[in-house]
């Protein structure tokens, strides 16, 4: 509290301030748990079928992920404000490349699926940690986790080498992603200008560590939830716009059916620890390799990761992740198929 | 202006968060949040809501614009810095210290591109569109017509081999249509499950092999992965296709080998409160 005393302005009624305004925002909390008991009894539900069942969709994948977004936002918190300076960095390798390696591992401690990877890897920004650093973490973790292992050994065991291409795949990806922009001249032209702004707002933000934990929750929640409703809608659009049996139509054909999957990929927007359920059930009409590039595709470049990671990243640099990911997962899923 | 940017802000963040939290939490009280998640992860769901919300009801001691509110030296990276692209010189784990420390101190505003000031409204408008639509319009199930949609003619193998197994030692008792439907499409010996009484509720969908089908969709984590299982029915009458059914009857292997259920009697009932099996 030594840096709450410094401020030049230390108002005497700033205790009471501060109760009142939490009642306030108990007030306007409890207030929306009124609106949503009686609104829908003045709203009967009137939508058209495909309208209502596109805003079921993108309503359960808004329930399902906004968790994870809190969690990542508690954890980027953490890590932004709580963890003292240099002791995550003492532990890092100095090699840029040792950096990264490790880095794309620390999904297997980090408790958070895809969405809460987003404000996660913006906290690690804010940090200090570089650019391709954290792209490198952000595009392993989705895969290189040990609730998505356990998934994906659950729906496939270790046929056709499903799993190790899936792991080995999500780490080499994320790991040639890191290195292919940590060539790039200037690594901090990837990010958005906002984000940049941002950045520059919370490292120097005033206050003690209380008040920096909020400021932060604001700023972050403001940046993700916008991104994750979008991202979620669009996911729920695409669902009941685009028939499912355009995509499945091509399936066998060892080469269109790698990319019929990863087309399926991207717009069914699964999360990561549960998409190989879901992909089991194309096991029998689809190869191999098409099942590995969809497990590999679906985690890191889906519409709702999409939209949540141009929150930091331009549009440019995500249109080159994307095509990253898409040729080393087309290229993974042949060498599947020719081996398996 | 920037007073309004500020409430947007909060609006934006904190207010579609907290939205939905309260959503989670008046689907989790009221029995209703099966119909959008697995009920294994309620308690994840419920708890981080309950975060949330204690977070936004928090964040109103933060006064309005002091999360922007740089202090007294807040150096925002320069403009002319950031386009001009090269600087190659710079140590490349600490660029962006490096280049925090580098830049003046002094507080610099610089106006964001219209286009850009126009795409964040819109954003902004259509997901506060969405989250309120969510807040004020009654949950509610997929539809039978997205769930044929979503039959792709793969049956999907929920319960894996487990299943078969259980089934060929008799107790099919606590067996749903999705079980059933892994059963029907992966037993190897029809035969074994001739004559199991069977009581199962789902829709009705067009059949393929007998009368009609009887459809549920299975949800493995939340409803966006739902997918269609079902068991083949032969039985009169033949319902409309969309309405909810329980079918009393028994496992029969036809002649060509095939798994179907001989119902006995077909109830037409109102959509049950769980319409969805995990």
């Amino acid at each position: 509290m030594t840096r709450t005393d410094l401020r030049p302005v230390a108002a005497p009624s700033r205790p009471a301030r501060s109760l009142v305004a939490l009642s306030i925002g108990a007030a306007v909390v409890a207030a929306l748990f009124v609106i949503d008991a009686v609104a829908p009894t003045l709203f009967p539900a009137s939508l058209p079928t495909r309208a209502q069942d596109g805003l079921t969709l993108a309503i359960s994948v808004l329930i399902e992920s906004m968790p994870f977004v809190a969690l990542g936002v508690v954890l980027s918190i953490v890590v932004q404000v709580w963890v003292p300076p240099g002791v995550i960095e003492r532990w890092m390798p100095r090699r840029a490349w040792a950096r990264r390696a490790v880095l794309s591992l620390l999904g297997m401690v980090v408790p958070v699926c895809e969405c809460g990877n987003v404000p996660f890897a913006r906290g690690l920004l804010m940090r200090g940690f570089s650019v391709p650093e954290t792209m490198t973490f952000l595009i392993a973790a989705p895969i290189v986790n040990p609730i998505v292992i356990i998934t994906t050994h659950q729906a496939f065991g270790f046929s056709d080498g499903i799993l190790i291409a899936r792991l080995v795949g999500g780490y080499l990806i994320a790991n040639l992603i890191g290195w292919l922009y940590s060539r790039h001249p200037s690594p901090n032209g990837l990010l958005t200008e906002r984000f940049r702004d941002t950045c520059a707002l919370v490292v120097h933000e005033p206050g003690g560590r209380g008040r920096r934990s909020l400021a932060q929750f604001v700023i972050e929640l403001r940046a993700v939830m916008p991104a994750l409703v979008i991202g979620s809608a669009l996911a729920g659009a695409v669902q009941v716009l685009i028939p499912r049996e355009a995509l499945v139509a091509i399936g066998s054909n060892p080469a269109l059916s790698i990319v019929a999957m990863m087309a399926l990929a991207m717009v069914v927007a699964i999360c990561s620890n549960v998409d190989s359920f879901f992909a089991l059930s194309f096991a029998s009409t689809f190869t191999p390799g098409a099942i590995v590039a969809f497990l590999l595709v679906g985690p890191l470049v889906d519409v709702k990761m999409l939209a949540l990671m141009r929150t930091t990243f331009t549009t440019r640099t995500l249109a080159g992740i994307v095509v990253v990911v898409l040729l080393s997962a087309f290229a993974i899923g042949t060498v599947v198929n020719l081996l398996a | 202006m920037r007073r309004a940017e500020w409430i947007g802000t909060r609006w934006l963040g904190v207010g579609l968060a907290a939205i939905l939290a309260v959503v989670t939490l008046g689907l989790a009280v009221t029995g209703r949040l099966a119909l959008y998640i697995n009920p294994d992860s309620t308690w994840f769901a419920v708890s981080m809501s309950v975060v949330v919300l204690v977070g936004a009801a928090a964040s109103f001691m933060l006064p309005l614009g002091a999360e922007a509110d740089h202090g007294h030296d807040h150096p925002v990276v320069e403009r002319a810095q950031r386009d001009e692209t090269p600087a190659p010189t710079r140590a490349y784990p600490v660029v962006e210290r490096a280049q925090r420390d580098e830049t003046p101190a002094h507080p610099h505003h610089h106006p964001r591109h219209p286009a850009a000031v126009a795409a964040s409204v819109v954003g902004g408008v259509a997901a506060s569109g969405v989250v309120v639509l969510t807040l004020v319009l009654p949950p509610a199930s997929l539809s039978a017509e997205l769930a044929m949609s979503r039959d792709v003619g793969a049956t999907p193998l929920f319960a894996g081999a487990d299943a078969v197994t259980l089934a060929a030692t008799g107790d099919t008792s606590s067996f749903g249509v999705g079980e059933w439907a892994t059963v029907f499409a992966t037993a190897t010996n029809p035969d074994a499950f001739d004559g199991d009484p069977i009581e199962l509720t789902g829709f009705v969908t067009p059949g393929e092999g007998g009368d009609f089908d009887l459809t549920r969709l299975v949800v493995t984590h939340c409803v966006i992965d739902a997918q269609p299982a079902s068991v083949p029915v032969a039985g009169e009458p033949i319902p409309e296709t969309g309405q909810w059914v329980t079918v009393t009857g028994t496992v029969r292997a036809t002649s060509d080998g095939r798994l179907e259920i001989d119902a006995a009697s077909v109830a037409e009932i109102p959509e049950p409160k769980d319409p969805y099996e995990y």
